[in-house]
């Protein structure tokens, strides 16, 4: 019967190469595709914008549709959490309104400290333009999404992009009309920062386990360093890629790590990664150029 | 022909599909992959070299849309369709538990290889959170999902090519 089933089938596709060989042919050229786009990253784009011209259309097309049927289901399911919410709401109102009142005093203190940093300028001063979020990544692994904004609108490699207050991620690609771009959170992501009232440095770095805790890791704080819960985390001087002054996010827990020299924490991050749907990218690219000159 | 057409159009609707609404309908903050599952229903319908077809254009999508390396996708979508495709002696019309389990250890050996091509490679050692968290869920939803794209395809299979049909019926009484 087997026998049978094989010589069928080559009869019918009349191909006599027998598909182990195409498996191993498949294979070498894979391996060298790997090592040829690890190589020349920045050559493959306009292959890459061959495959993504065609694709990006429609999912922007069905993600409207998405985007349509997704508002209108969270109307339905939303209409009974939205009478519980409520009462809880009000209740929450009350006791709001009492700490803003000590928040007020605060937000001079904050100006204080942001004039300090020179960040007020800086932060509002970014050119920024508005994009809508068309796809994301096609599995479970990575946190990358898709622009419907490209060169064609003025976008460059390493623009930074933000959700509201927060840091969303990074421009990793850019082709004619979509771009690429990898949020803080992704797996592969890390973000020199610092603690806001502080100075002290920290790294920012995506993890795929405490994603799913809504939050991401925190490491090298200096271990001298006092810090609280709640310390705001923003994007540091020294990278080379972000913008200085973007609020990542809000520190918590921090542990000192085993080696005593530093410590770890987790960020809350200040943009809402689950339901991301417009985002700012700031038209901007840090010259890091006078970095370097700097660091050599 | 006809066949590698439908295939290659289906990959494509699937692709599209699978970023832009299967967002919305994640649980547990995993989602079902439909490119493994056409893959593997490919292999498992028609032999491995359509089920290597559909899995290096499905390769080729994922790599080129959001892929950093080029490469590592599409050889493992290949290698999906390849295995699915040996379980092509078991392919039987009516039957769906096959189908059902071949798409469930596919989607577990797509992801531990994804795993180990991406993530063990760069010192993420806690296989087992992965595994409780992303591949496991993942698999059972695919599953889920699988069942009715199977079925669809099933369905489309009957009008695309009727007269495979009667080749195919005649399968079982060959034993």
């Amino acid at each position: 019967m087997i026998e049978k089933g094989e010589k069928r089938m080559r009869k019918k596709t009349k191909i006599a190469i027998d598909p182990k060989y195409i498996l191993m042919i498949i294979g070498i050229i894979c391996i060298l595709l790997i090592l040829v786009s690890f190589r020349f990253q920045e050559k493959m784009t306009p292959v890459r914008s061959a495959v993504g011209s065609v694709i990006t259309p429609m999912q922007k097309g069905i993600n409207q549709i998405g985007v349509v049927l997704s508002d209108k289901m969270d109307y339905i399911t939303t209409m009974k959490k939205l009478v519980k919410e409520n009462t809880s709401l009000k209740k929450e109102l009350a006791e709001i309104s009492g700490e803003n009142k000590l928040l007020q005093q605060d937000k001079y203190e904050l100006e204080n400290f942001r004039k300090l940093y020179d960040l007020d300028q800086q932060y509002e001063g970014y050119p920024k333009v508005a994009a809508r979020v068309i796809s994301s990544d096609n599995d479970n692994w990575y946190n990358t999404f898709i622009i419907d904004k490209g060169s064609e609108d003025g976008l460059a490699v390493n623009m930074n992009v933000m959700a509201g207050d927060g840091l969303v991620g990074l421009i990793t690609e850019v082709n004619k009309s979509y771009s690429k771009v990898r949020s803080i959170i992704d797996d592969e992501s890390n973000v020199a920062g610092t603690f806001l009232k502080t100075s002290d440095g920290c790294i920012v770095s995506g993890d795929l386990q405490l994603m799913n805790q809504g939050v991401i890791q925190i490491t090298g704080i200096s271990s001298s360093a006092k810090l609280q819960d709640g310390y705001e985390v923003v994007t540091s001087q020294i990278s080379n890629k972000y913008l200085p002054g973007i609020l990542i996010g809000y520190a918590k827990d921090f542990t000192t790590d085993s080696s005593n020299m530093t410590q770890s924490a987790y960020l809350t991050p200040a943009a809402d990664f689950a339901g991301l749907d417009m985002v700012l990218v700031i038209t901007k690219v840090k010259d890091s150029d006078d970095l370097e000159d700097i660091m050599k | 022909m006809k066949r590698y057409i439908s295939l290659t159009i289906l990959s494509v609707l699937c692709f599209v599909l699978q970023t832009t609404l299967l967002p919305y309908i994640q649980l547990a903050h995993v989602m079902p992959n439909l490119l493994l599952v056409l893959t593997a229903a490919a292999g498992f319908m028609y032999g491995r070299k359509a089920g290597m077809y559909t899995g290096v254009f499905c390769g080729i999508l994922a790599d080129f849309m959001y892929s950093r390396v080029i490469g590592i996708a599409i050889f493992i979508y290949a290698l999906v369709g390849y295995i699915n495709g040996m379980a092509n002696k078991l392919y039987y019309k009516e039957d769906y538990m096959t189908p059902m389990l071949s798409i469930a250890v596919s989607d577990l050996l797509y992801n531990i290889l994804y795993y180990g091509c991406h993530f063990l490679l760069r010192g993420r050692l806690n296989l087992g959170y992965y595994f409780s968290h992303i591949i496991i869920p993942e698999a059972i939803y695919t599953v889920i999902a699988g069942f009715f794209l199977y079925r669809f395809l099933r369905w489309l299979d009957d009008r695309i090519s009727p007269r495979e049909e009667l080749i195919l019926k005649k399968g079982p009484n060959d034993i």
